[in-house]
């Protein structure tokens, strides 16, 4: 984005983003986090450059947020980014005042860069594109010898647009499938004074896809079941609760529409176990993969879809001024939290062009957890390591470990990382 | 180690336990000073609610996770010119020099010092304002030297203290980080 004949660029936002800014404050950030770790330590200085070299090819993320009458709109950011030293917990609040008015923050490590992103702004899948961009334009100025001419040049800049891809897709007439049950809440004290833990679990990833070929079930479906699994074993069958385990799993629309929007382009299947019926890791895990199947028809994906891209561009709603959304959006969220226990993203693998793979050891996501779904969990993969991450606001961290003896007891190699908030589990292993 | 040193929900705990041991030890002491020296004026009453009002003001903004540093001094400013304009309404008796104002100082720079505490490797946010709380808390020091404080001048002397041991904490824990901010806007 850019000025153009004297005037500055502006544009609306996505059907989804438009929820995120009037829902979102301190204690419900909507921010998620990339991190590549790297084999060496990383200099500031290429980073910041890399950042901005990125910013010119996708200049969707250069952009700031304004307040419209009716709703937020982007504006384009002449301002330069920052790259600073991590210092905070992991995907805090990005406050706009103390970030030169950008939606995401880069920060780095050690031999980590992170990037912090409001919803807002993108997806998993488009904040990878443009995360990797950034890796890819650091290694080429740290590594500028090495890395050859041939394949700088060459490297293409993904084709994208920033299209709301919802409204071009979506289905006047699809009914809404949601679910009316509301989800069990996981139950225990939280951490003091703002604190997230972050918990990543580094699998094996063939060991793991082994087990997943045996048992005929996707990664994205064994892990599932064994998170639905450790949530009834180590928390749902102490709390005298009936309601279902509801676990949420963002969908990446790209696959089933012609689409290459850097904007949100994501919906969600909700994997609903009444835990009255399943009992073992076996019924869970069947139960899971009929569900997966079930949910995820394009049909299914477009019901969903349509059915909040239809509460949007409902006239009523869009004829509410800001401030009465807010307090409106505010209210209902505080009831619409309660219809998921757990959210899981599963970015999958994160395509990253092989003479750069020497300089990376692996990628890690990790999604801002809140008062009501006080552990979120995601994954992604680069080479033989899937990682898959816990944050939480919880004193304890029983479904964490829980998780990671289960893999370990299915023969699977896994080894853990956090950031010390809940030292139990990394001093143990 | 991919991530800097955190404290870890267990230590925090501790230190909020130790905190709040050490709070109510001041309390007792403060009351068993009031009784021995001053008995007829109740101020140690003051300063256990001074006490109590930090702690609320320190977790709720702490879990809430904003700014507490500007809510402090701008507390300590309005809280001290409501009570100099009490003070002259009900006839300038200098209870607010006295008593109201070392304790309104007394209690912003615990406040201060307890964040600065907790508040792992964010000092830098709270540095300006902390100077401020520093500016106003040598207030008491001029109203000593040009003699407006007749009665309880001990506790004003608390203040000051206070006020100084605080600011040496924060020059110790924050030294690098305003070093930092100073060579990053003043680059050229």
């Amino acid at each position: 984005m850019s000025k153009s004949k004297g005037k500055l660029e502006w544009r609306k936002l996505d059907n989804s983003a438009k929820i995120f800014p009037i829902s979102a404050g301190k204690k419900y950030s909507t921010v998620f986090r990339l991190s590549a770790i790297l084999n060496e330590n990383i200099k500031p200085k290429k980073l910041e450059k890399a950042l901005k070299i990125a910013l010119e090819k996708y200049n969707s993320f250069k952009v700031k947020m304004k307040l419209g009458f009716f709703w937020y709109y982007f504006e384009h950011n002449g301002k330069e980014p920052i790259v600073r030293l991590e210092k905070e917990y992991p995907c805090k609040y990005v406050n706009p005042k103390t970030n030169n008015d950008y939606l995401f923050k880069v920060t780095y490590f050690k031999n980590k860069i992170n990037i912090d992103i409001f919803h807002s702004l993108a997806d998993g899948n488009s904040a990878s594109i443009f995360f990797r961009e950034i890796i890819y334009n650091y290694l080429e100025l740290v590594h500028l010898e090495e890395i050859e001419e041939g394949i700088r040049t060459t490297r293409k800049v993904e084709e994208v647009t920033i299209e709301d891809s919802y409204m071009s897709n979506y289905d006047k007439k699809a009914k809404s499938n949601n679910s009316t049950k509301k989800a069990y809440i996981i139950k225990g004290k939280k951490i003091n004074l703002g604190a997230i833990s972050a918990i990543h679990q580094i699998i094996d990833f063939k060991q793991l896809k082994e087990i997943c070929t045996k048992k005929e079930v996707t990664v994205t479906q064994y892990l599932s079941a064994v998170l639905i699994y450790c949530i009834y074993t180590q928390n749902y069958i102490y709390n005298k609760d009936s309601k279902p385990i509801k676990l949420c799993i963002p969908v990446n629309l790209r696959k089933y529409y012609s689409s290459k929007t850097m904007a949100n382009f994501f919906s969600y299947i909700t994997v609903e176990a009444n835990m009255e019926k399943l009992k073992t890791f076996d019924d869970i895990l069947k139960f899971v993969k009929n569900d997966f199947k079930k949910r995820l028809t394009l049909e299914e994906i477009n019901k969903t879809m349509s059915g909040n891209v239809k509460l949007g561009i409902n006239p009523i709603i869009r004829f509410i001024p800001l401030f009465i959304k807010k307090i409106i959006v505010r209210l209902s969220y505080i009831e619409i939290r309660k219809y998921t226990t757990i959210t899981y993203s599963n970015i999958g693998r994160v395509g990253i062009i092989g003479k750069y793979q020497k300089y990376l050891d692996y990628f890690a996501m990790l999604i801002a957890p809140d008062p009501v779904e006080k552990i979120k969990c995601s994954s992604c993969t680069l080479g033989n390591k899937l990682v898959f991450t816990f944050t939480s606001i919880l004193k304890d961290n029983k479904i964490e470990e829980a998780f990671y003896r289960f893999l370990i007891n299915q023969g699977i190699k896994v080894e853990i990382e956090s950031n010390g908030v809940l030292d139990d589990i990394s001093k143990k292993n | 180690m991919i991530y800097p040193k955190k404290i870890s929900a267990k230590k925090t705990g501790i230190i909020i336990k130790i905190l709040l041991l050490i709070s109510v030890l001041v309390a007792l002491l403060l009351t068993f000073i009031n009784k021995k020296t001053t008995p007829d004026i109740h101020w140690a009453a003051l300063s256990n609610a001074g006490i109590v009002y930090v702690w609320i003001t320190v977790i709720y903004s702490m879990n809430k996770n904003i700014n507490i540093a500007a809510h402090v001094m701008i507390q300590t400013i309005a809280i001290t010119l409501l009570n100099l304009y009490i003070d002259h309404l009900l006839g300038d008796e200098g209870w607010s020099l006295n008593i109201s104002i070392p304790i309104i100082i007394i209690i912003a720079n615990t406040t201060m010092f307890i964040l600065t505490i907790l508040s792992s490797r964010r000092y830098i946010r709270y540095a300006i304002y902390q100077l401020i709380i520093l500016l106003l808390s040598t207030l008491p020091i001029i109203f000593i030297c040009r003699g407006m404080i007749q009665n309880v001048i001990a506790l004003s002397y608390i203040a000051i203290v206070i006020s100084f041991a605080n600011l040496i904490v924060t020059i110790a824990l924050s030294a690098g980080d305003v070093k930092d901010e100073i060579v990053r806007k003043f680059h050229i």
